[in-house]
């Protein structure tokens, strides 16, 4: 449980992200947000009541909708283009989470164990999905008639008309160099710190393996050197 | 005096909200008449905000003005046709010189999505390299993640957005063309609307503009010295939409006047910035979102309403993964029950990868909840290819859907059977080596790394 000053400091850290004002403008308590919010309808979760918060900076139960309620939010944006006041409710979420992952919540950290897969594939290839990772056995409750065509998933990917889609372990063939520049993008805009906090594990098997695929490209970039001097 | 909804008055947060919430008991009749105005008002806002809210390109035009930013420009060359959005704003679309930005959901999970697009744009004789481009040089927009886990910030969502976008920018010079000559048009939703929104804090926001400058430097993406910014975000339903006509009658090829089509609208196509979404009065009077039922009309399809067409899919970015009961019980309840059962349709289109992944895939586990609901689900240009004779499973790629695409195969008088022998036959082919392209695959390599 944090203490009050430690509240009062992430609020202050959403209340202070440029978009914060952008995204609240008032609230008419109307609850237009929660009557299209498809998370309301299922989860213990109110778009208004988030607003509201925020809005009456009650402290403490923002932090404590930050413990759970915030992951309930389906950023569908449907509030924000319901909002007669133009708020956005689903942005307000937005910071809210990166502050969680900020201060290092347990509660975002319990909630984001799942997505680690996911994580892994986009920190390091730039997609965040790819056709080995829909396989039946990841998805059984998809049936058994998710792929119609029976075959070897190589050959399956070989038969897309496309050259880039051609690839099992990628949506689509990234290059190197747009690989590398992407994860430059990942440490000067203090992603691979936001990783750290959440999970020292996944965050070291990245940094591994930003450091292969970056001998490789030097490598390549020798070889072409090479290559070049050669004519 | 107690508290009638809180007799032992203990604290209990702020009354109404969340775990706290007390139910209004109101009848069913009552509850009808207290959210009717809202359902009666939701097609289009009621509140002109167009008054109130800020056309961003303008700032944009200001700014390049000013030295500060290049916009990359759709020019005469790109062919654009003019569209409404919501407000009665022009937005123009490129209809040629594209740069494929593509969806790591659609790639990795519907192919038929992207090569149906390619595929009609073949049809309607657009040359790859000349006309379009496809290529390795490009990330996902990363906002996937991001809407799902809360890892990266605007910061890193700018930089991918300004290094993808100049990518596109200069993609043209290996084969020969000038700066600016592709344009790029987006294939996902997610992209399109997180693209769009960073597009506004960048006009909006010095700072951030100076921050991403740095990283883009570091990368030797900017373009004398400036982030390039382009005029228009553009989808590629946008496209199918503008073309739509040419479309139906240059390659349409199967009558579907008999189907029974209902249009699931991706929020992050219509809800995120939404001010930027075409709403085209040809369209259901102008009052929803155009595309994707833009396209089936076009073809002559009977496009039919249903009653939670504003329902997001339940997608969730996050629960599709790891809260798949949220994900599946949402889509069935509000999206696929309601279109077979209140709608009668053949097949529900849509225009996003989420959108099609979720309610494709999330049908079969209702058995398990006495659920038996089912309904194909494509995307709104694997239907309209399908209706310009593309091959179901060569080109479509309908294999690769878990619902009964099947259905809307055959009700459009082409065999699945025999299509799917000639795909096994053809895959023998493939394990030879002999693979058929929709364009040259050199075409695709900005690089050999
Ligand atoms: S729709 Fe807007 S004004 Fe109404 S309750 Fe929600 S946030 Fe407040
Ligand atoms: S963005 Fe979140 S809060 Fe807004 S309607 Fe969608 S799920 Fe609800």
């Amino acid at each position: 449980m944090a203490t009050y000053a430690e509240m009062a400091e992430m609020y202050e850290d959403i209340k202070s992200d440029f978009r914060f004002d952008h995204e609240l403008n008032g609230c008419l308590n109307c609850g237009i947000c929660t009557a299209t919010c498809p998370s309301a309808q299922f989860y213990d979760y109110s778009p208004r009541e988030i607003v509201q918060l925020l809005w009456t900076e009650n402290v403490e139960q923002i932090y404590d909708a930050m413990q759970e309620k915030i992951w309930a939010c389906a950023q569908c944006m449907t509030c924000a283009a319901r909002c007669p006041f133009k708020n956005s409710p689903g942005g307000l979420v937005s910071i809210m989470r990166e502050v969680a992952i900020k201060h290092g919540m347990q509660s975002a950290k319990d909630v984001l164990r799942p997505f680690g897969r996911v994580m892994l594939k986009l920190i390091t290839t730039g997609n965040q999905l790819s056709a080995d990772m829909i396989q039946p056995d990841h998805f059984p409750d998809w049936g058994p008639n998710i792929q119609k065509v029976e075959g070897d998933l190589k050959v399956l990917r070989k038969a897309i008309p496309v050259k880039t889609l051609q690839t099992t372990e990628t949506a689509w063939e990234v290059s190197l160099k747009t690989s590398v520049e992407m994860y430059t993008i990942w440490e000067m805009t203090g992603v691979m710190k936001q990783l750290e906090t959440m999970d020292e594990n996944l965050f070291d098997v990245i940094v591994d393996f930003i450091e292969e695929k970056r001998e490789d490209y030097e490598d390549w970039l020798e070889e072409h050197a090479d290559e070049k001097n050669d004519d | 005096m107690t508290n009638p909804t809180n007799p032992t008055d203990e604290p209990r947060g702020i009354a109404g909200h969340g775990a706290f919430f007390q139910p209004t008991n109101l009848s069913p009749e009552e509850a009808e008449r207290a959210t009717d105005w809202v359902r009666k008002r939701v097609d289009r806002r009621t509140v002109d905000l167009g008054e109130r809210m800020d056309d961003v390109r303008e700032h944009m035009w200001e700014l390049e003005k000013e030295g500060e930013i290049i916009v990359h420009r759709v020019t005469d060359a790109h062919e654009p046709r003019m569209v409404k959005t919501l407000f009665g704003w022009d937005k123009k679309i490129p209809t040629t010189r594209l740069w494929h930005h593509k969806s790591c959901g659609q790639c990795g999970n519907i192919p038929g999505y992207p090569t149906s697009l390619l595929w009609t744009m073949n049809g309607l004789g657009m040359a790859p390299g000349r006309d379009y481009l496809d290529e390795t040089d490009q990330t996902s927009c990363t906002a996937w993640n991001y809407h799902g886990s809360g890892i990266g910030n605007v910061e890193s969502l700018a930089a991918v957005f300004l290094r993808n976008f100049h990518q596109a920018y200069v993609s043209g010079k290996r084969l020969g063309h000038d700066a600016g000559y592709f344009f790029p048009l987006v294939h996902c939703g997610t992209s399109f609307g997180n693209y769009k929104e960073i597009r506004k804090y960048l006009i909006e926001s010095a700072e951030l503009r100076e921050r991403v400058k740095k990283i883009l430097a570091k990368l030797g993406r900017l373009v004398d010295g400036k982030i390039v910014i382009p005029e228009e975000v553009v989808h590629y339903s946008e496209w199918v939409h503008v073309m739509r006509k040419d479309i139906a009658a240059k390659l349409q090829k199967y009558d579907v006047s008999k189907m029974r089509v209902v249009v699931h609208m991706a929020c992050h196509y219509s809800k995120m910035v939404h001010e930027d979404a075409i709403y085209d009065p040809e369209v259901l009077g102008g009052n929803r979102a155009a595309t994707a039922t833009g396209i089936a009309m076009a073809l002559g399809a009977q496009v039919i309403d249903y009653s939670t067409w504003y329902d997001c899919c339940g997608f969730g970015f996050r629960h599709i993964i790891s809260e798949r009961e949220f994900t599946r019980s949402f889509t069935i309840d509000r999206k696929i029950k309601i279109a077979q059962v209140e709608a009668k349709a053949d097949v529900m289109l849509t225009n996003d990868t989420g959108c099609v992944t979720t309610m494709d895939k999330n049908q079969w586990i209702g058995k398990a909840h006495e659920q038996q609901y089912s309904m194909p689900i494509m995307a709104d240009i694997q239907f309209a290819a399908l209706a310009c004779g593309a091959d179901p499973l060569k080109i479509v790629q309908l294999q690769w859907h878990a619902s009964p695409c099947e259905d809307v195969v055959e009700k459009m008088g082409i065999s699945w059977a025999e299509s799917k022998k000639r795909f096994e036959e053809y895959l023998e082919q493939v394990k030879a080596g002999k693979i058929e392209y929709l364009y040259d695959p050199k075409l695709a390599m900005s690089m050999v790394a």
